[in-house]
């Protein structure tokens, strides 16, 4: 056990952030850096990446308690923009989601769903849902990271816009397994979301075909 | 031009005022192109968006036109002809365009079809937030200009409400802020106009230039293409040039004189229009003050 903290190396380079891989006190973590941007003045640049490094690693802290699997937070530097937390082992989503059998595709997906539905009852929009920021670990479980463009809000049109988001990632990154898969989200959803709250989560479910209609977000086949 | 006295601009005094001049404009046009108004080919006018009793006075003078002349006619999308000057004048092929002016503050880029609109304001335009601040520290229209001298003048900066949502930007929490910033008894004593002119410039300039940035990395556009009436302010242009080196994008601004409002892009869409599917029937020539320009198919482009 070592008792100091190791940046190893680079393995991500975001627009906003980058990800390093290391270790913290002895265990595998990750750190996250905001990268700061060089056509604002330093004191906007400061702030911004201070607040949105404290607004991400709160929301961190704050969604696991509605029993939504994030990475647990180790330690928040918000001076040097940096969140340190737990090195989740496992595939992105992502790649590995046309390799998985229907059944464990509706499995998945109703998680994923039902994870969704717990952060949006409870008034946390994640901002970026997509496949690429889910995380399944070789023990099955799904992990929802990269909270940097987390709100809160209690809007039905925040919470659609949300979910239309998913929806679009589905049908440009997994057009052959969307119904199966944004079916089962939306099954999961609705069981997260609870009988209590149906008419505000049927209410949520509709709006996303409304923002579909609005023109800047109608999906390629069907534009002219 | 019309220059409120004081205030904005008022539908109905604008209303008058273009009509009282658009005949001496038509003319002092014809007279500069050396032409008479027989030899002119094919009208355009901007029947989008905007404010309608002052849109309906360009309708009416160019269908009267139209009719009186037997020539064509087309109806343009004034944001749209923003976009095909600066295409037309800077070369430039398929940018992502930011487009800053006192009505409108909006990423655009050409996708399937359509100038799809990728980001813009909630509430109010860059420029109306300018203008405004100006106008509430006695500086007369337009603002703009003299903003950006005070702003040039200080180093300081006073903390402002940052709004940028995914890619869209909210100035009316920024308007509010600064507004209380010179109504404070402070002001003045602790810091200078120049100082506010500054922090507003800073902080607005920057909320645009992130959600172009972000634009750019999601379209994976190569070239940016700056237009607009706020286009002409200097800290803007080294700042949206700063994005695009970094994205290895050709960076373009508009010349002053056509990043403003102008008749020649209104002309020039028309035109383009014109070559690839014809004028517009009478029938078509309505106004419509509401209209997005991403509801506007681009057959010239497709």
């Amino acid at each position: 056990m070592s008792n100091e903290i190791i940046v190893e190396k680079l393995i991500h380079k975001g627009a906003e952030a980058s990800l390093y891989y290391g270790s913290w006190f002895g265990k595998e973590a990750i750190f996250k850096k905001r990268i700061p941007k060089g056509y604002r003045i330093e004191q906007i640049d400061k702030l911004l990446c201070y607040n949105r490094t404290l607004n991400e690693a709160k929301a961190l802290i704050r969604v696991k308690n509605y029993g939504v699997l994030v990475p647990p937070v180790y330690e928040i530097d918000a001076e040097n923009s940096t969140i340190v937390m737990k090195y989740i082992k496992g595939e992105k989503l992502k790649d590995i989601l046309h390799s998985l059998t229907p059944s464990q595709k509706v499995q998945h997906l109703k998680e994923i769903g039902k994870a969704i539905a717990y952060l949006h009852k409870n008034g946390h929009i994640h901002g970026d849902i997509t496949t690429s920021n889910i995380i399944l670990t070789p023990t099955q479980e799904l992990f929802i990271v990269d909270f940097g463009l987390h709100d809160y809000s209690d809007s039905i049109e925040d919470k659609s816009t949300d979910l239309h988001l998913f929806k679009r990632v589905l049908i440009s990154s997994h057009g052959s397994d969307f119904t199966i898969c944004f079916d089962a989200f939306l099954e999961g959803y609705r069981e997260g979301y609870g009988i209590e709250k149906k008419y505000e989560c049927e209410a949520i479910l509709k709006n996303i075909s409304i923002i579909e209609t609005r023109g800047r977000y109608i999906k390629k086949e069907d534009r002219l | 031009m019309f220059i409120p006295e004081k205030g904005g601009i008022h539908p109905i005094l604008v209303k008058e005022q273009h009509l009282n001049n658009f005949m001496g404009i038509i003319n002092k046009a014809l007279e500069d192109a050396s032409i008479s108004i027989k030899e002119i080919d094919l009208i355009a006018f901007s029947k989008s968006p905007g404010l309608a009793p002052i849109l309906k006075i360009g309708a009416h003078v160019a269908r009267m036109l139209s009719q009186l002349l037997g020539i064509p006619i087309v109806a343009v999308n004034h944001c749209i002809a923003h976009i095909e000057i600066g295409r037309f004048l800077c070369k430039i092929e398929d940018p992502l365009t930011l487009y800053v002016s006192g009505g409108n503050t909006i990423v655009s880029a050409y996708e399937s079809g359509r100038y799809q609109i990728f980001g813009e304001t909630l509430d109010i335009p860059i420029g109306n937030l300018i203008d405004s601040f100006a106008r509430d520290v006695g500086i007369p229209h337009p603002g703009g200009p003299k903003v950006e001298a005070l702003a040039r003048e200080s180093d300081n900066y006073l903390p402002l409400p940052y709004v940028v949502k995914g890619m869209d930007l909210s100035f009316s929490g920024l308007y509010s802020a600064t507004k209380r910033l010179i109504e404070s008894k402070d002001y003045e004593n602790k810091y200078t106009l120049n100082d506010v002119a500054n922090s507003l410039q800073e902080t607005a300039f920057a909320m645009l230039t992130e959600v172009t940035e972000r634009a750019l990395a999601h379209t994976g556009k190569s070239e940016v293409l700056l237009t607009g009436g706020v286009a002409a302010n200097k800290r803007l242009q080294e700042m949206i040039k700063y994005i695009s080196r970094e994205h290895g994008a050709r960076y373009e601004v508009v010349p002053l004189k056509y990043a403003g409002d102008n008749g020649a892009m209104i002309a020039w869409t028309g035109i383009l229009r014109y070559k690839s599917i014809g004028g517009n029937n009478i029938s078509e020539t309505q106004i419509n003050p509401k209209e997005r320009m991403d509801q506007i198919t681009i057959p010239w482009r497709s």
